[in-house]
């Protein structure tokens, strides 16, 4: 494939303590592509539920996107993702491995985790909220 | 014993540990001499800013960047505490309460405290996110962190819940709440 054929979207994946949700942009934001509808895990079987639901959400939304003609996607990652993982958790990293599998080139993967603040804030890093 | 009380700023810690110290106070009082003294509430952001336990200044944020290990040092020796901090669940403690605020309702009243758009905006994404559920989980493990919803919550009510989390009347938990419907 040329790389005029190419069009590149954002994957913006937002990964808390029991859910997972993703939403595809254009490259400014602005369009919607798709829009999972979350992958919540399971309360009592967190620790497995919760990459395997981000994983299934991730395979829905890569049909749409590639239905978009989208070719590959950036991705933001926005969250702790929970369950005793560093950031970002395996909700996130289920997340892109499945769009990954589905033939979706990935691009640049950044980290944009909002910082809780007031006075002061923890240091980055070294699981650092 | 040693509590941690940590939470998104905005959350109501501070104003919730005003009313658990005139608490504990109280309860010890009424108890029989061999009880252990009461625990005394440290605000680690006073401490932070009368000691300087800061590294540098993000200036993006207005925010001092904690010195964590020099905190840490600080807060040695001293056990029978409850440290009331956004930071608090980076430190040795037997029980951690994360108190939760909706995200809406954070920004309200972050912003009724007076603080800037941008402030408000980043807590209450970062609470939509469980971010400081997640660390507290991380490092303490499921059996010593206490979730308190406390968004429609009066900080009595929530200075109460804090009391049982003390006493050992209530049982651990996390994850109780979701609120990512906020970001998408
Ligand atoms: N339970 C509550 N319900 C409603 N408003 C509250 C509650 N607790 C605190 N507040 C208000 O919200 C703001 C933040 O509370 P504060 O105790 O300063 O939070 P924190 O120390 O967690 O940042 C303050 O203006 C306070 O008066
Ligand atoms: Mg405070």
């Amino acid at each position: 494939m040329s790389q005029d054929d190419e069009k590149w979207g954002i994957a913006h994946v937002h990964a808390s303590f029991n859910n997972t949700v993703m939403t595809v942009t254009d490259l400014t934001g602005a369009e919607t592509i798709a829009k999972s509808s979350g992958g919540t895990a399971v309360k009592q079987n967190r620790d497995e539920a919760s990459p395997y639901a981000a994983m299934q959400m991730a395979e829905s939304v890569a049909e749409e996107v590639k239905a978009a003609g989208i070719t590959g996607l950036h991705v933001h990652v926005r969250g702790p993702g929970g369950n005793l993982q560093k950031s970002p958790g395996p909700g996130a990293q289920a997340t892109i491995r499945a769009l990954a599998r589905s033939g979706i080139k990935i691009g640049r993967i950044e980290d944009v985790t909002p910082i809780p603040h007031d006075g002061s804030r923890a240091p980055k890093g070294k699981g650092g909220y | 014993m040693r509590i941690a009380v940590t939470g998104t700023p905005g959350t109501g810690k501070t104003t919730a540990t005003e009313l658990l110290e005139s608490r504990l106070a109280a309860a010890g009082t009424d108890a029989d001499d061999e009880s252990p003294p009461e625990p005394e509430v440290i605000h680690l952001n006073r401490v932070l800013e009368d000691e300087e336990l800061y590294t540098e200044v993000d200036t993006d944020r207005e925010s001092k960047v904690a010195d964590l290990d020099a905190l840490a040092a600080w807060l040695e020796g001293r056990e029978d505490i409850v440290i009331e901090s956004h930071l608090a669940h980076h430190f040795d403690a037997d029980r951690i309460a994360v108190l939760r605020c909706h995200p809406e309702t954070l920004e309200q009243r972050l912003l009724e405290r007076g603080e800037t758009e941008a402030k408000a905006a980043e807590n209450a994404e970062s609470e939509a996110l469980d971010v400081i559920l997640s660390a507290a989980v991380e490092e303490h493990g499921l059996e010593s962190v206490y979730e308190i919803d406390t968004t429609d919550r009066a900080p009595a009510a929530v200075a109460d819940e804090l009391m049982a989390v003390a006493t050992g009347e209530r049982d651990p938990s996390a994850g109780e709440v979701d609120f990512m419907e906020y970001l998408t």
